[in-house]
């Protein structure tokens, strides 16, 4: 009986400086982020995906007053109230309640410096 | 010559429309706004066909309103220099006559009538050795100059061609 041969110890992958794929390109490695070409403004901003999005969940003030100003002025010109208005009549108030409720029909859009923009949509935000 | 076209029009709706039934309201406003207009780039639109895509509105900061960006098919009638058309005479004067394509006004002067064509006060029409122009009467032209304007092409037209006149 031949001795066993032993089978070569593989690298550790992470004292490899570049990974290959089986067609000899380059697998991008996770720990270094590619910051890519300087951004080009002139062309339309890109939507990031729904589950890729990472700018935070919380509402912030600003978008808070943009989006009652702007659901407040809506319903000041006759667009359809989304809550009961238990006997509101003030926009801005039955804006604020629509708001509590997650009932305001509008999406929040964050453009980002690299001329990508997020979509939040208001309800499922979480209030500040 | 007809053509389909995909073309898009931008609709402001107005907040008291939203709701529901906000998509047969940007539809019937589509079609309020686009059939039957002229413009000097894409011709008469004559109807819309199809809408293949509502983008999702935008609200317009300040004025409350939404906007949609409707993306449609429609048939457009845009004419050209060198066509051959069948048309209807609206006017006869003692200059010409003009006639009706549709939504496009063909004014044919008598210069560019055959030389046997005379101007008659009776009626008022033209007089040919076998044919006459006269008012509703139908004619075949040959669209010799077009004039695109933004909201509007005007066009000059001859009879004065082999097969071209009045239509029996």
């Amino acid at each position: 009986m031949e001795p066993e041969e032993e089978e070569p110890e593989e690298m550790e992958p992470e004292l490899m400086e570049e990974e290959f794929d089986a067609n000899g390109n380059v697998i991008p490695r996770k720990d270094k982020v590619d910051i890519g070409k300087p951004t080009n403004f002139a062309l339309p901003p890109k939507a990031v995906a729904k589950e890729d999005r990472t700018t935070t969940p919380y509402m912030t003030k600003y978008e808070r007053a943009r989006v009652l100003g702007a659901r407040a002025l809506q319903i000041s010109m006759n667009a359809p109230v989304l809550v009961d208005l238990e006997g509101e009549t003030d926009s801005l108030n039955i804006a604020m309640k629509e708001l509590n409720n997650k009932m305001i029909p509008l999406v929040v859009r964050r453009y980002l410096p690299d001329n990508t923009y997020e979509d939040w949509e208001v309800s499922e935000m979480i209030l500040p | 010559m007809f053509f389909l076209r995909n073309l898009s029009h931008t609709i402001n709706l107005h907040p008291s429309y939203f709701g529901p039934h906000m998509k047969e309201f940007l539809l019937r406003n589509l079609h309020g706004d686009v059939e039957g207009t002229c413009s000097g780039r894409v011709g008469f639109i004559i109807c819309v066909l199809t809408v293949t895509n509502i983008s999702p509105g935008k609200v317009l900061p300040g004025s409350g309103l939404a906007e949609f960006v409707v993306q449609y098919q429609a048939i457009v009638f845009k004419p050209y220099k060198g066509e051959v058309v069948d048309a209807i005479v609206t006017s006869v004067n003692q200059i010409g006559f003009f006639a009706d394509v549709g939504p496009l006004q063909v004014f044919v002067a008598q210069k560019l009538m055959p030389n046997d064509f005379k101007f008659d006060s009776n009626g008022p029409c033209y007089r040919g050795d076998d044919q006459m122009i006269e008012k509703n009467g139908q004619v075949r032209l040959k669209i010799v100059g077009l004039k695109y304007q933004a909201t509007q092409i005007n066009a000059v037209g001859t009879i004065k061609e082999d097969y071209l006149g009045q239509i029996q």
